[in-house]
């Protein structure tokens, strides 16, 4: 199978800065998420995610989640690839997530928290920033 | 004949004007920031929610309650667009997509409200008031832990989700959900929710 290449999205209205770049081993997702269809936005990147851990596209992982909001459909996409994450950890590869919001954001910091308790094996990291 | 046909017409424009204002002044005692009706695309969604933001955010609200506010509109906005009965689908180039509901947001006693009212199947009308009443009756500990056990869970039969967006609305909210529904025909529904933020 041909090495994955990066995907990349500029931020649109209702969508993200996306990039995975999966040779690298650098994911980030940034912004505000309320997509008309978030299984259409959020399906190719889950996939894409799965195929490098599957891979080993990189020998370790790093993924920073910086949002500023995200509507319901979307939390269900991250949890998706925040499975996939904890699976790949758990295999044994190097994984880290950084979850960042802004320090007087009550609610993004909720939401990492909750977050946070489905990961028994990634190094999962709250990174508040003013 | 042209005389009597302009008079008419400055007549009737008199009598508009004077319903119009009256509807207009009915809302605002309400305390109606703004109200839609009709079909509803994610084009109208978008455009309205920042004119929601702008407005609040002028009333120099703390950046919590814009959030919340902003969050309940959109998960109601998306479930009258995913559930209306009442819709217009079409295999055009871009497709489109229409579903005709209302949403109203507002203000009273220093609090925001958010209203969306739309048709749904009157067969669908137990099952969502079941799950409702259920939200009702949460703390917002047991809607933050219920909200994760969902994101765990496959979507719902038919759901594309939806019970995930009603949780959010409930976990926004500062008090207790209100939902009402009135039964139109045999076949239809009409399902109104209410949320306090």
């Amino acid at each position: 199978m041909a090495a994955l290449d990066p995907i990349r999205h500029e931020a649109t209205d209702r969508t993200p800065e996306v990039l995975f770049d999966f040779a690298a081993g650098q994911y980030r997702i940034a912004g505000e998420s309320y997509p008309e269809d978030a299984a259409s936005f959020y399906g190719p990147l889950t996939q894409g995610l799965r195929q490098a851990v599957e891979e080993r596209a990189s020998e370790s992982l790093e993924f920073s989640v910086e949002m500023i909001y995200f509507n319901s459909s979307t939390a269900k996409a991250l949890m998706n690839l925040f499975q996939i994450l904890e699976d790949a950890a758990e295999a044994g590869m190097s994984v880290r997530i950084n979850w960042c919001y802004h320090e007087d954001d009550e609610t993004m910091e909720e939401f990492g928290e909750d977050f946070s308790e489905d990961f028994a094996h990634a190094d999962y990291r709250m990174c508040p920033t003013s | 004949m042209t005389e009597f046909a302009t008079q008419r017409e400055a007549d009737r424009g008199g009598l508009i004007a004077e319903e119009v204002l009256d509807f207009q002044r009915n809302m605002t005692r309400r305390g109606i920031i703004f109200s839609f009706t009709g079909y509803i695309s994610e084009g109208i969604l978008k455009a309205l929610g920042d004119a929601l933001r702008q407005k609040i955010r002028l009333e120099s609200t703390d950046n919590k309650t814009v959030n919340r506010v902003f969050s309940v509109f959109v998960e109601q906005v998306q479930n009258i667009i995913r559930y209306s009965a009442e819709r217009i689908e079409h295999d055009a180039e871009p497709p489109v997509e229409l579903s005709s509901g209302m949403i109203t947001v507002g203000s009273e006693k220093g609090r925001f409200f958010v209203i969306c009212g739309n048709i749904i199947a009157r067969e669908d009308a137990d099952t969502l008031g079941g799950r409702l009443r259920e939200l009702q009756g949460m703390d917002p500990e047991a809607l933050r832990r219920f909200y994760k056990e969902k994101l765990r869970e496959p979507p719902d039969e038919g759901s594309k989700g939806a019970s995930i967006g009603l949780i959010e609305i409930a976990r926004r909210a500062s008090e207790p959900i209100q939902f009402d529904f009135e039964h139109l025909s045999d076949a239809y529904s009409y399902f109104v929710l209410k949320a306090y933020i």
